[in-house]
């Protein structure tokens, strides 16, 4: 796999496609693993979708006692191992993006895996495919590089940059998860 | 383990066991490509796959589409006729149901005349549907009652284009373009939400430095991101465009020579809006005199721009003038017609395009013929075998059809996938006139609250249970497909509508066997009209992703821009619109000071009848709720999350409040997806434009009651 995710915060419509398009992943059991929030409904409508980092030394396998969170070839971070699991919940504590969620009726955990059916062979994963303003985009590691780049000297030209008392209107823009 | 299905460069997941069938989404009029998986050993519908190769929306959908497939096998399909007994409708079988139904047309018809009954359609359907509603009601019933939903949300599109550009299709160019844009102007429509799927060919225009200029009274998804944002007060969008037009002219921005080649009325039009400065524009809209300045040298100065409106600007009392004078913003600059240019509405329902196209209009037959006009009629009737005598003559709007219940001209309806009961306005109205009808029959796959009413409900398909084709907001015309077989005893709305012309006598004028049957008798009906389809077969239509009408004959390309010759008018040229502003038909007074404005959210779509009932968009959106501003709420003491009262001049209805800057102090937003005590539509007004009938759901006087 040589793609990344990558989010685009400030064009998230806030439709939640993402989450409904995850629920159609296979073995997913119709439960999503990705979320999206407002920044604050009462100042506006920006939302953010928020998705697993893919970290590559992740918190939530790091914490666990009993090595269940398999970390692919690819770099992809998988849910807990079923048998290796002891219901433990430090992931779910130990993740700083809360994306790890333990489900009290399965006893087990479940977390995003980047839909691993789809994107080991480079098919985007279901929320990425579907979002409709490309918020959520898996991408080649090089146009990454190259949106990042056009995207800072946009911001200078436009001078955006946030300030004391305007945070509301700022929310980080881009931020690639990348797997190398 | 995985197999793929290839198409240059694009792959989809293709899991073993399972087969992959193409089709469009069954919603919005973006009507979104996708796969539908369905198990190959029980035929089983089991998901959706992204379809990437389609080029209106890559793979794209929004959270409606990817839960589509879930009211297929929904557990509350109806499955069997229910006959109303004592008050509840309960099981019956399709022979006492079309025995009743006979019994009871030819009663109402022999007591009150063949005018008696009346036909309510929808465009939640196939071309072939929508074609077969308008014979159903004029050769297998007889009347002249009937009209659809579409009245409720396009028909002043419809009347804006006809009297500007001659023809009436949605979009002069193919969405795909729009890549290539430089400026969008959007009024009156919620994008981001109402059709998702579009947003990223804006996105990708402004990854090349296009510009967004957004007139809506909320700071819409849409809004948020616009370069200008003119949040105008409801129901003044003329004072705006003409404010538009005045820069404009004044700032020499204008086409000239397209305009004197192409364009009439411009010496008038220089008239009308020379007293529309930004000043007085300003006092009218509300919108800061600079922002107004700002848009206008915006789209002035933009090569080439697009002109896109929705809802929010037409369904007013001055809908279709609105729609006339932001279409004259896109003639003056001479972008009709033209490479990634025009201008375009976002059609709300699925088929609404080639929904109003086909004879289900009161006045219209298809291919966009007049009922007035004797040689339409006659072309027509000898389509359809019948003597031009026996045409019914043109018959009242939608809304108007309830009045005609009240004053007992109409006693019995048919309703065909629509639901009046909650998409309606003033519905204290509605509800008292179906409660009022002799014998109502409802066709549907859920039981909608316009079905609680019925005498009879018949059960019909889903989109997925049968083939045709539907036109998406862009004009093109695509194909549906079957992918699982009727689900119990529900039937193709075609076979009951043939079921019944046959009981009333007309039967041999309802031969089909199959739904491309109807589809080549309709082609020849629509042949020679403006909205012509004759050149269009279902073969082509797969082989070229979709064919745009008017394809006048089988060697024609297709039409994917429109006017780049010469416009539909009798004389080919456009009429530019020189209309006064005028007040909407209801305004805020002393006793209720403030604007009430309707709309959708993204995951619900009209009634909700569909949509209400899928777990995941149902989580996110259960009940309606009304976005009120901070300072309005501080005003009358209201907290976020209260119970509040809303009461209009009609009605009142009690919800609860979501406290947001994101919209005007003077106006409250409610979404309209809900029926009976949660309906919002109980507090919207009747009046219509005088063009087009379509009612003012964006417009009406409202006052707030804390509890």
């Amino acid at each position: 796999m040589n793609k990344i995710m990558y989010l685009e915060f400030e064009r998230c419509i806030g439709c939640r496609a993402c989450q409904a398009a995850c629920r159609e992943c296979g073995d997913h059991d119709a439960k999503e693993r990705n979320y999206v929030e407002y920044v604050d409904f009462t100042e506006s409508r920006q939302t953010y979708p928020m998705l697993c980092m893919q970290c590559k030394d992740p918190a939530c396998a790091r914490v666990c006692p009993a090595n269940a969170i398999q970390i692919t070839d690819e770099g992809v971070v998988l849910s807990a191992m079923e048998e290796k699991c002891i219901g433990c919940r430090n992931c779910t504590f130990g993740c700083p993006f809360g994306i790890p969620k333990f489900d009290f009726e399965e006893n087990k955990m479940y977390k995003c895996d980047m839909c691993y059916d789809r994107s080991k062979h480079d098919i985007a994963p279901m929320c990425a495919s579907v979002c409709p303003s490309d918020a959520i985009r898996f991408i080649d590691f090089d146009e990454m590089q190259q949106l990042r780049r056009k995207r800072s000297q946009m911001n200078l030209v436009e001078g955006k940059k946030p300030q004391e008392g305007n945070k509301w209107d700022y929310v980080p823009e881009f931020f690639g998860v990348y797997t190398d | 383990m995985s197999q793929f299905l290839a198409k240059e460069g694009v792959k989809n997941l293709h899991k073993p066991g399972e087969k992959l069938i193409t089709t469009h989404c069954c919603y919005c009029g973006m009507q979104c490509g996708m796969h539908i998986r369905v198990n190959e050993k029980s035929g089983k519908v089991v998901g959706v796959e992204p379809r990437y190769d389609w080029p209106v929306t890559n793979g794209k959908m929004c959270p409606k589409g990817v839960t589509a497939y879930q009211t297929i096998e929904h557990e509350d399909r109806i499955l069997k006729p229910l006959i109303k007994r004592n008050g509840k409708l309960v099981e019956a079988s399709w022979k006492e149901a079309l025995d009743l139904i006979e019994k009871n047309f030819k009663k109402l018809q022999k007591e009150s005349g063949k005018d008696a009954v009346a036909v309510f359609g929808g465009v939640s359907m196939t071309n072939e549907k929508c074609y077969l509603v308008g014979k159903y009601a004029r050769v297998g019933l007889g009347t002249r009652f009937i009209d659809y939903n579409g009245r409720f949300c396009m028909s002043s599109a419809a009347g804006g284009f006809i009297r500007t550009l001659g023809t009436d299709r949605g979009s002069t160019l193919p969405w795909p373009e729009l890549e290539h844009t430089d400026c969008f102007f959007i009024a009156g429509s919620n994008t981001a939400e109402c059709h998702p799927t579009s947003i990223q060919w804006l996105w990708k225009a402004k990854d090349k430095g296009a510009k967004l200029i957004v007139a809506d009274p909320r700071e819409t998804p849409t809004a948020r991101v616009a370069d200008v944002h003119l949040d105008l007060k409801p129901g003044t969008d003329s004072a705006l465009a003409n404010g538009m037009l005045h820069i404009i002219v004044k700032e020499g921005y204008v086409d000239e020579e397209y305009v004197s080649e192409r364009c009439n009325n411009y010496e008038e039009l220089k008239k009308t809006i020379e007293k529309f400065t930004p000043e007085y524009t300003s006092q009218l809209t509300g919108v800061a005199v600079e922002k107004i300045i700002k848009a206008a040298h915006i789209f002035g100065m933009s090569p080439r721009s697009v002109v896109m409106f929705a809802r929010g600007v037409e369904q007013q009392t001055k809908g279709v003038d609105n729609v006339s004078l932001y279409t004259t913003m896109a003639l003056l600059r001479g972008q009709i017609g033209k490479f990634a240019s025009g201008v375009a509405t976002f059609t709300g329902q699925g088929n609404g395009q080639g929904g109003r196209e086909h004879g289900q209009k009161a006045d219209l037959l298809p291919g966009y013929r007049k009922l007035t006009d004797p040689a339409a009629v006659e072309y027509v009737s000898s389509v359809w075998g019948i003597d031009p005598s026996e045409m019914p003559k043109p018959g009242v709007s939608a809304y108007e059809m309830f009045d005609e219940i009240e004053q007992g001209n109409i006693r019995g309806m048919h309703v065909i996938c629509s639901n009046p009961a909650v998409s309606a306005p003033n519905l204290e109205h509605i509800w008292k006139g179906f409660e009022k009808l002799d014998f109502l029959v409802v066709s549907d796959f859920f039981l909608s609250e316009t079905a609680q009413f019925a005498d009879v409900v018949l059960p019909a398909t889903t989109w997925a249970e049968d083939d045709g084709t539907t036109t998406n907001l862009e004009g093109r015309v695509i194909r549906i497909r079957k992918i699982r077989e009727p689900l119990g005893e529900s039937q193709p709305d075609w076979k009951i509508l043939s079921m019944i012309a046959e009981r009333m006598g007309r039967g041999q004028f309802f031969p089909y066997n199959n739904a491309s049957e109807i589809f080549e008798e309709f082609r020849l009906a629509s042949k020679g009209g403006k909205a012509d389809y004759y050149g269009i077969t279902w073969d082509r239509i797969d082989r070229e992703d979709g064919v745009f009408w008017p394809c006048p004959s089988k060697d024609h390309p297709g039409t994917p821009t429109m006017f780049t010759e010469s416009f539909g008018t009798p004389d080919g040229k456009a009429n530019l619109a020189c209309i006064e502003w005028q007040e909407a038909g209801e305004t805020p007074t002393n006793q209720f000071p403030l604007f009430l404005t309707t709309g959708r959210v993204v995951f619900h779509y009209l009634s909700g009848n569909q949509t209400r009932r899928v777990n995941f968009l149902y989580e996110q959106c259960p009940e309606p709720y009304a976005e009120i501003h901070p300072a309005l709420a501080s005003q009358y003491n209201i907290h976020d999350g209260e119970q509040v009262k809303l009461v209009s001049p009609r009605s009142h209805m009690v919800v609860k409040t979501r406290i947001t800057k994101a919209i005007r102090k003077d106006t409250v937003f409610v979404p309209y997806h809900w029926g009976k005590e949660l309906a919002v539509n109980q507090l919207t007004s009747d009046h219509l434009d005088p063009y087009s009938r379509m009612p003012e759901f964006k417009v009406c006087s409202l006052k707030i009651e804390k509890l």
